[in-house]
């Protein structure tokens, strides 16, 4: 009798995971064109008017890159705590925390130029993303309590105190009794570059060189990995494990915290409960297809964003624009099918013909 | 041919099982009789485990067959293995902590519905027939190790196990309790059921068991059908080789020099916060290799992690060199000096999913920095000189060093802490697991170091590597030293005594 | 503040609890097996949607919440699949499915959204019981599926302190290798329990469409699926402690609609000044808060937490 048994390959080939994306990208444009013949949708249709509004052309693509940083800042956070083996699974939360604290600051700041309120908002999303993280880094360093969960339920703890600001103290005087926050002052927008990138895509750009760097080159980086890849090497080696793991989570709440900023400067113009629109989430997809490289990062946040444009404009072609998310998911899916695929091969297993004599 | 085949409990006949790069069992054969205790001898790597885990339905030979009570057997898991009558005892026991002595021996081999009641009663009374003292309603992570043990051995009586092998059971046991194992087996034996029991204590081997089996480099070398009037000295020489007998030998002695390290009054506690230490007094110095001897689990590890630095103590100094490093963290400690070889080589020693490179710089990474930078040309220089000073074989330095061989791995753990002449060395079970070039290798190091001055604490649970290395011994039992001794002058029976915490007055 | 709305305020609270509960004693299945699934929003959303279109295809709620069971099982499959079977990382493959099952969900439920529901469970009246003064109301007077929940409590407690599968589950979650060493099947277990986790979920949600907001609404799980993952902890993985908190979480999510009507003080404060937000949040906290305390209680001994939570298992063939 033969049966199939997954070996493990003594060496991972290196292009693995590259290639383990570009599968998984393709199964999940296969397995969309399935749901969209299914329904009646012309896959083929709906698949160029993706790609037309969001890479055919410069206004397509300034759109694509307006979506993807974002994500590349939530994936960075994600992969910052993830070189270490940690899970950040509250970007989310965190996003909303540093655009709460923001905002708070551009209401209690009057009257600074915009460059200098500019830097003062993002600080302080950076400040607000951290505090948020503190608890988990702390209970995690401290307790061992798992940051995967401490991090989540924060998340939905940051969105009802906007909620609560948004009827409550920040309620806008001149809404009308509409429950919303006032709008950021308008020197605070981030500067432009081309079409409706702004700023945001070069402090993202310029954020994941730099971590890139940092984590695979520098004593520091060196000491992250040592940590999260082997906790007892690590304080064999003289690294405290305890500020390793605070400096992780909070360096990735502080830049899941600058997304919210960025967000709120760059494209939204108020803080709403919805500001983190699920950023936050899919950069944790992001890193994980990443495998937590920050170079790998802008690529994935470069397709994401690209799927997300791309599934809000089909809405015209009356497709639910769920199509993307459902594309987003599934090329997560099939990537790490791939990528198992990859790292193993198949061995037929033939157990010898079974007899008993006596 | 029949008829010889059931006369057989286990019959493994020409096993053949290659791992990448290593022949553990090439042609052996083990037949064990109905109602004995057969011991399965050999050194470490000699291919007794591998034996084991055939029969136990872990590994599949890639050639042979076997045998189990008179019919041809193939077992795809562990379960075929059960289902046949064969119950295993690993040296790791594989019982779940959270849960209770009878739901772990029932567990995989119960009825549709618990009763818990009739299940820890029916335990019980099996415990009671082989002299397995065990509560059934307690929670396994609150036993002691020899606890542990029985709950395993119960476990495979609970299956009705005809065959149980066991796994170097002593190595976690007192003498006392090595009796009473003792006394258990026999039961069982009496019973009809046959005891497979790997080891290498052979005088353990040749007070419990009636026939033996001896493997040397995953071949047979002897078969002893009564063990009653058989000398130690020969089934050592069948199980390391005629031509090895011997290589360790007795250190020159030398003169020690100063004091290296002053251990004074240290107490300490382990994991789960019980005192595993109580007052250690030790001092070693150079030019000197003090040996401590003990049975596991008797504060030897704590012991070396409170030096290394990996443990604080709860009471105590310790002087390194002429300095009170009580305090220091184990960076610190070892720029004054103090190299450790600990007991885990992977996890501990070395990360197993980093490269080469990045563990040979473990130490050391902090002097090849470039400004904020970590000099990669410079961590290679370091790392390609620790491997042609020790005689590492590795392949290409950036792949994860797990996949270096046990001597590979050991050799550059240790060419790493010596990298910078240290004046203080502890190695935990430095040649565990070893082959026996990479045991030679190791050891050959240890008398080096201590020759050029260096103090090393030896840790080993190889009485026969401590005689033959060390320049005193020292008892552990229960947290404390119960005892020093000369290695050249000190009977094995009043070490043993010692190790079972009765030192003769 | 009148007894009407005070009795209002517990029934609507035993039908939260039970929504929650339902969900995470599918999830405690998951998570004692050693499978975290975070994906129990995207199976809530699959059920209550696939739920609400068979209601709207057969005309019975039975066959509505059947399918739900179902679909959510099959959703669960996927996260099995992914994360069991191939071994890939358990908290990446849930997110997925959360975001990709809410996103499905809208796509199979973008024709039927603020359709009319033609079916849905109705209130079942336990005769001489329902009849008692509040209590009747609030506890025996409700839909089957409240029934339904409090027995699957304590079928679930059964099974897993009282039968070979429960211990085998049990055990699976401490540690994978023993038990595969003992003969059970790692694999069968933890995709088996997954699925079953997804069938209570995929039933919570049609709960929702089915009953509680009748219809179906992109979004209409609206995080109760994480509240369910947070019962979980905050229920130390039993199905009684379970019970209690989705009472206490199912108590939060009743009033918060409600607060401002409640025109009473409160250990000095005005509960009608309360925020709903700030209300909806204590799930959330007080989860946060017990996971403190079970890993500060526990810190030398074995936490209630599975062991082996979140490890993917591979024997390893050699």
């Amino acid at each position: 009798m033969m049966r199939p048994v997954l070996v493990r390959r003594d060496r991972v080939l290196p292009a693995t995971q590259a290639l383990g994306f570009v599968v998984g990208i393709v199964g999940a444009l296969v397995l969309g064109a399935i749901l969209l013949l299914v329904s009646d949708n012309n896959p083929v249709e709906v698949y160029e008017r993706m790609f037309d509004s969001a890479l055919g052309g410069i206004d397509s693509l300034s759109r694509t890159l307006e979506r993807a940083t974002p994500l590349a800042l939530t994936g960075l956070a994600v992969a910052v705590a993830g070189s270490m083996g940690l899970w950040n699974i509250g970007a989310e939360g965190q996003m909303m925390a540093g655009a709460t604290l923001a905002t708070g600051v551009a209401m209690m700041t009057d009257g600074l130029s915009g460059p200098l309120l500019i830097a003062v908002m993002l600080a302080s999303g950076v400040v607000g993303g951290m505090v948020l993280m503190l608890g988990p880094a702390l209970a995690r360093s401290y307790l061992g309590v798992s940051e995967i969960i401490t991090t989540l339920m924060l998340v939905y703890v940051s969105i009802r105190v906007v909620e609560w600001l948004e009827v409550g103290h920040w309620k806008d005087a001149g809404s009308l009794g509409f429950p919303r926050i006032e709008e950021v002052p308008a020197q605070a927008a981030l500067p432009g570059l081309f079409g409706r990138v702004n700023i945001g895509a070069l402090i993202a750009l310029g954020l994941l060189v730099v971590f890139s760097l940092a984590v695979s080159r520098t004593a520091w980086g060196y000491e992250l990995r040592l940590a999260g890849s082997s906790p007892n090497t690590a304080r064999y080696a003289g690294v405290s494990l305890r500020r390793k793991i605070l400096a992780a989570l909070l360096l990735s709440g502080g830049i899941a915290g600058l997304a919210g900023a960025v967000q709120l400067t760059g494209t939204e113009v108020r803080l709403t409960p919805g500001l983190s629109n699920g950023f936050g989430f899919s950069g944790i997809i992001v890193a994980a297809l990443a495998l937590m490289r920050p170079s790998g990062v802008a690529v994935v946040a470069f397709v994401f964003g690209a799927v997300q444009v791309g599934g809000q404009s089909i809405q015209t072609l009356g497709v639910s624009s769920a199509i993307s998310t459902i594309l987003q998911a599934m090329i997560l899916f099939s990537a790490l099918a791939a990528v198992v695929f990859f790292n193993y091969r198949v061995r037929w297993a033939g157990a010898a013909s079974e007899h008993s004599d006596v | 041919m029949a008829a010889i085949e059931t006369d057989y409990a286990v019959w493994l006949r020409g096993i053949e099982k290659r791992f990448p790069g290593v022949i553990a069992c090439d042609g052996a054969e083990l037949k064990v009789r109905r109602g004995t205790i057969h011991a399965l001898l050999g050194e470490n790597g000699a291919g007794k485990t591998t034996m084991a885990n055939v029969l136990a339905g872990v590994y599949r030979p890639d050639a042979g067959e076997v045998w189990v009570n008179g019919k041809r057997q193939t077992f795809r898991s562990p379960a075929d293995a059960i289902a046949a009558g064969v119950g295993m005892v690993y040296q790791e026991f594989r019982l779940v902590p959270s849960l209770t002595v009878a739901e772990n021996i029932v567990l995989g081999a119960a009825s549709p519905l618990l009763r818990v009641v009739e299940i820890e009663e029916k335990v019980a009374e099996l415990s009671d027939t082989y002299g397995l003292a065990a509560d059934p309603s307690r929670p396994v992570w609150q036993l002691s190790m020899g606890e542990r043990q029985r709950v395993e051995i119960l476990k495979a009586l609970w299956r009705n196990a005809s065959v149980l092998v066991m796994d170097e059971p002593t190595a976690v046991l007192t003498p006392a309790e090595a009796a009473e194992l003792g006394l258990t087996l026999r039961a069982m034996a009496v019973d009809g059921r046959s005891v497979i029991y790997i080891s290498h204590k052979l005088d353990q081997v040749v007070a419990f068991c009636d026939e033996a089996t001896v493997l040397r480099r995953g071949k047979v070398t002897a078969t002893f059908d009564d063990l009653i009037d058989v000398d130690l000295a020969e089934l050592a020489e069948k199980m390391v080789g005629a031509s090895e007998v011997g290589t360790i030998k007795r250190l020159k002695s030398i003169q020690p020099g100063h004091a290296v390290l002053h251990l004074n009054g240290i107490s300490a506690r382990n994991d789960r916060g019980l005192p595993a230490l109580s007052d250690i007094n030790i001092t070693v110095h150079a030019n000197e290799i003090v040996g401590i001897v003990g049975v596991s689990g008797n504060g030897q590890k704590e012991l070396a992690e409170v030096i290394a630095g990996l443990r604080k103590p709860s009471e105590g100094r310790m002087i390194l060199g002429d300095q009170d490093v009580s305090g220091a963290s184990p960076a610190d400690r070892y720029r004054m000096g103090l190299a450790y070889v600990p007991e885990d080589r992977l996890g501990v020693g070395l990360a197993p999913k980093m490269s080469v490179v990045d563990n040979a710089v473990v130490r050391s990474y902090r002097s090849h920095r470039r400004g904020i930078f970590l000099a990669a040309s410079k961590c290679i220089v370091f790392c390609k000189g620790l491997i042609e000073r020790f005689g590492v074989r590795v392949g290409r330095l950036s792949h994860p060093i797990a996949g270096l061989s046990g001597g590979n791995l050991q050799k550059l753990l240790l060419g790493r802490e010596l990298a910078e002449q240290p004046i203080m060395l502890v190695a935990a079970q430095p040649s565990r697991g070893l082959d026996v070039q990479g045991v030679v290798a190791i050891q050959g190091h240890l008398a080096d170091q201590r020759n050029n001055g260096v103090g090393v604490l030896l840790i080993s649970e190889d009485l026969d590597e401590l005689l033959a290395l060390a320049d005193r011994l020292l008892v552990m039992f229960g947290g404390r030293v119960v005892g020093e001794y000369g290695p050249d002058v000190t009977p094995r029976t009043i070490l043993g005594a010692a190790m079972a915490g009765r030192p003769p007055q | 503040m009148s007894e009407a709305a005070l009795v209002g305020l517990f029934v609507a609270t035993v039908q939260f609890a039970t929504l929650v509960y339902l969900a995470a004693l599918g999830e405690l299945f998951a998570e004692r097996a050693g499978v975290l699934n975070l994906g129990v929003e995207g199976m809530m959303a699959m059920g209550a949607v696939s739920g609400f279109m068979v209601g709207l295809e057969t005309g019975s709620p039975w066959a509505a919440f059947a399918a739900a069971i179902v679909v959510g099982a099959l959703v669960g499959g996927l996260h099995a699949l992914i994360s069991v079977v191939l071994g890939a990382d358990q908290v990446v493959s849930g997110l997925a499915l959360t975001i990709g099952g809410v996103g499905l969900a809208a796509y199979v439920g973008r024709n039927v959204g603020g359709r009319i529901p033609e079916t849905q469970f109705t209130d079942m009246s336990i005769a001489g019981l329902a009849d008692i003064r509040w209590f009747g109301e609030i506890f025996f007077d409700q839909p089957p599926v409240v029934y339904l929940a409090v027995g699957l409590g304590l079928v679930s407690w059964f099974v897993l302190a009282r039968t070979r599968l429960g211990l085998a589950l049990r055990a699976v979650g401490e540690s994978a290798p023993t038990t595969d060493a003992v003969g059970h099947s790692v694999m069968g277990l933890r995709v088996g329990a997954v699925m079953v986790g997804g069938a209570f979920a995929g039933g919570a949600g049609s709960f929702l469409s089915l009953y509680m907001a009748p219809g179906w609404v992109e979004g209409m799980v609206a995080g109760r699926g994480w509240i369910a993952v947070a019962l979980v902890i905050f229920g130390a993985w039993h199905p009684g402690r379970l019970a209690f908190g989705a009472l206490l979480f199912g108590f939060t999510l009743a009033l918060q609609p409600r607060l401002q009507s409640f025109d009473i003080g409160l250990l000095g404060v005005q509960v009608n000044e309360i925020s709903p937000a700030l209300l909806g949040m204590m799930p959330f906290l007080l989860t946060v808060v017990v996971l403190v305390i079970i890993s500060w209680r526990y810190r030398h001994r074995p936490s209630p937490a599975p062991a082996d939570l979140g490890i993917a298992y591979r024997r390893e063939e050699r």
